[in-house]
């Protein structure tokens, strides 16, 4: 025997409606744009000998998080990475092998030198060692 | 005392965004932080009076924040503080030291979420992209959620202790992760317990109730399929005693898979914890005592996320948990009761720190085995940032 009760049939179909609306325009409003909003990076923006690289980045680094935390987190410091990337390696669970740390870095090397070049005055002037990373 | 952990934190990281950086600062510090506003529509109740409509659910708007302060001191040196926000109020998530000898050996001393399970790994809002966890995971998202007393394992779940974890290699392409630990264990205030009182573990006041530490163990295989895919299979455990003496014990046990390829994740949980109670007043029961005193609470989720396009993901999930023991009789439920759910959902990234989710959830309740089944659909739509 199964009980659904009487009130949830048009309530139901008006909250489902509301709310697949509301979300097809997110995504409307996602797709409406130029690139640049997805969390990664698109493959094809990149050189050729880095595209192996960000695919060791995305794939391993999407495990845990969002790949926007890395690319968003305003590190350009090799060093950092480095230290940075090892931290990430360790944690329990993580995949990251000695080879993919070494793609990773790669990869980190080329976009920390892309970011920089976008916005050579902020990078130049910028001293405050407290950055951001994934949770 | 959680707020003046709240304040701490606070000015810790003002005083690092405001104060001069000493020339010879080596330490590396970042900063990572995540919020989700969640509307969780309840058709039963937004349509009629709440006592006529689902009891005991989290409906409406929802926000849960955190804050992650991590220093790498040295190679072998680093530490986290990580405050979160929820349903519960402030919980300091995270504040550990990790000392590293070698990828083989790590100590974790402090207070983290001892490793258990996949789910955990993921377990803030910005790392999962339906708006709410798994059932065998969830912490006060799901319907009639006093009845059931929450999950299985409810996720996050922070504790003081210490663990050793490390990665073992044995090529590039396999390698095992272990992790054995000593927390203080879930509580109870009761010195004549039926369950655990998860409010209790989440107290303003760090402390332990009982002098016996909970053990467990996690180990995890995992295996490179190709540069862009992987496998991992693992299994976890913990036990100990929750009530203020140590007489009375619970046991969690676990196993997980994940399958990633490209963009398509395959997931795949199963836990079940065994709950001994007091048995001393017979007339607190819905059924005869006899030899059993504890109950059996299983759970289990299988999960497919497919990236559609790099904004869109989609994402399938069923889940259950299944409940087999003796019950109070103040609790509507039977000795045999079974809860099931199916959600469909997507996540769109709007910009690349900022996501809206939604999703839809058909939920059947059975109280007792041959019983009639409750249906009830409830929604989500929230949006997630990340920084």
């Amino acid at each position: 025997m199964n009980v659904r009760p009487r009130h949830n049939v048009r309530a139901t179909a008006r909250v489902a409606l509301a709310f697949a609306t509301a979300l097809v325009a997110a995504a409307a409003a996602s797709c409406a744009g130029s690139g640049g909003r997805s969390e990664g990076l698109d493959p094809s923006t990149l050189p050729s000998n880095v595209r192996a690289d960000y695919g060791v980045f995305a794939h391993r680094c999407s495990k845990c998080h969002s790949l926007a935390r890395p690319l968003n987190s305003g590190i350009s410091d090799d060093g950092y990475w480095a230290m940075y990337v090892a931290r990430m390696r360790r944690q329990p669970g993580s995949g990251i092998s000695h080879d993919d740390e070494v793609a990773i870095l790669r990869f980190l090397h080329y976009y920390s030198l892309e970011q920089k070049r976008k916005k050579p005055a902020q990078g130049a002037s910028s001293h405050v060692t407290l950055e951001r990373g994934a949770l | 005392m959680r707020r003046a952990a709240v304040v701490v934190l606070l000015l810790t990281i003002a005083a690092y965004f405001f104060l001069p950086t000493p020339p010879a600062f080596a330490v590396e510090h970042n900063l990572a932080g995540s919020v989700q506003l969640d509307y969780h529509a309840v058709p039963a109740n937004m349509t009629h009076a709440r006592q006529s409509g689902v009891p005991d659910v989290l409906d409406g708007f929802t926000v849960e924040g955190a804050l992650k302060l991590a220093a790498d001191i040295s190679d072998h040196l680093s530490a986290n503080v990580k405050l979160c926000y929820g349903c519960h109020g402030f919980e300091m998530d995270m504040a550990y030291f990790d000392l590293r000898a070698a990828d083989e050996l790590n100590l974790r001393v402090g207070r983290f979420s001892p490793s258990f399970g996949s789910f955990n790994l993921r377990h803030d809002t910005a790392n999962h992209k339906l708006s709410d966890k798994p059932l065998p995971y969830d912490m006060g998202r799901m319907l009639r959620f006093a009845a059931w007393n929450l999950s299985v394992l409810p996720s996050p779940f922070p504790d003081n202790g210490v663990e050793v974890n490390g990665t073992h290699w044995f090529s590039e392409k396999v390698d095992l992760d272990y992790a054995i630990y000593a927390v203080s264990g879930f509580k109870t205030a009761s010195e004549r317990p039926y369950d655990l009182d998860f409010f209790a573990s989440h107290n303003p006041y760090y402390v332990d109730n009982n002098s016996r530490p909970a053990l467990g163990s996690r180990v995890a295989l995992t295996v490179k399929l190709g540069q862009v895919s992987d496998a991992t299979l693992g299994g976890s455990f913990m036990a100990g005693t929750y009530d203020p003496k140590s007489k009375f014990a619970y046991a969690i046990a676990g196993s997980d898979l994940v399958v990633r390829v490209d963009r398509t994740t395959f997931r795949l949980e199963y836990l079940a914890r065994r709950q001994w109670f007091d048995t001393s007043n017979l007339a607190l029961f819905k059924y005869p005592v006899g030899s059993s005193d504890f109950f059996t609470k299983h759970g289990a989720f299988v999960e497919l996320e497919q990236g559609v396009t790099r904004e869109l993901d989609l994402i399938g999930r069923l889940d259950g948990m299944y409940r087999i023991g003796n019950v109070l009789l103040t609790n509507e439920l039977s000795n045999k009761a079974s809860v099931g759910r199916a959600t469909l959902g997507a996540a769109v990234a709007v910009e690349r720190n900022l996501r809206f989710k939604g999703s839809a959830e058909l939920w059947v309740f059975t109280d007792q085995v041959g019983g009639p089944h409750r249906y009830e659909e409830t929604f989500h739509l929230g949006a997630v940032g990340s920084f």
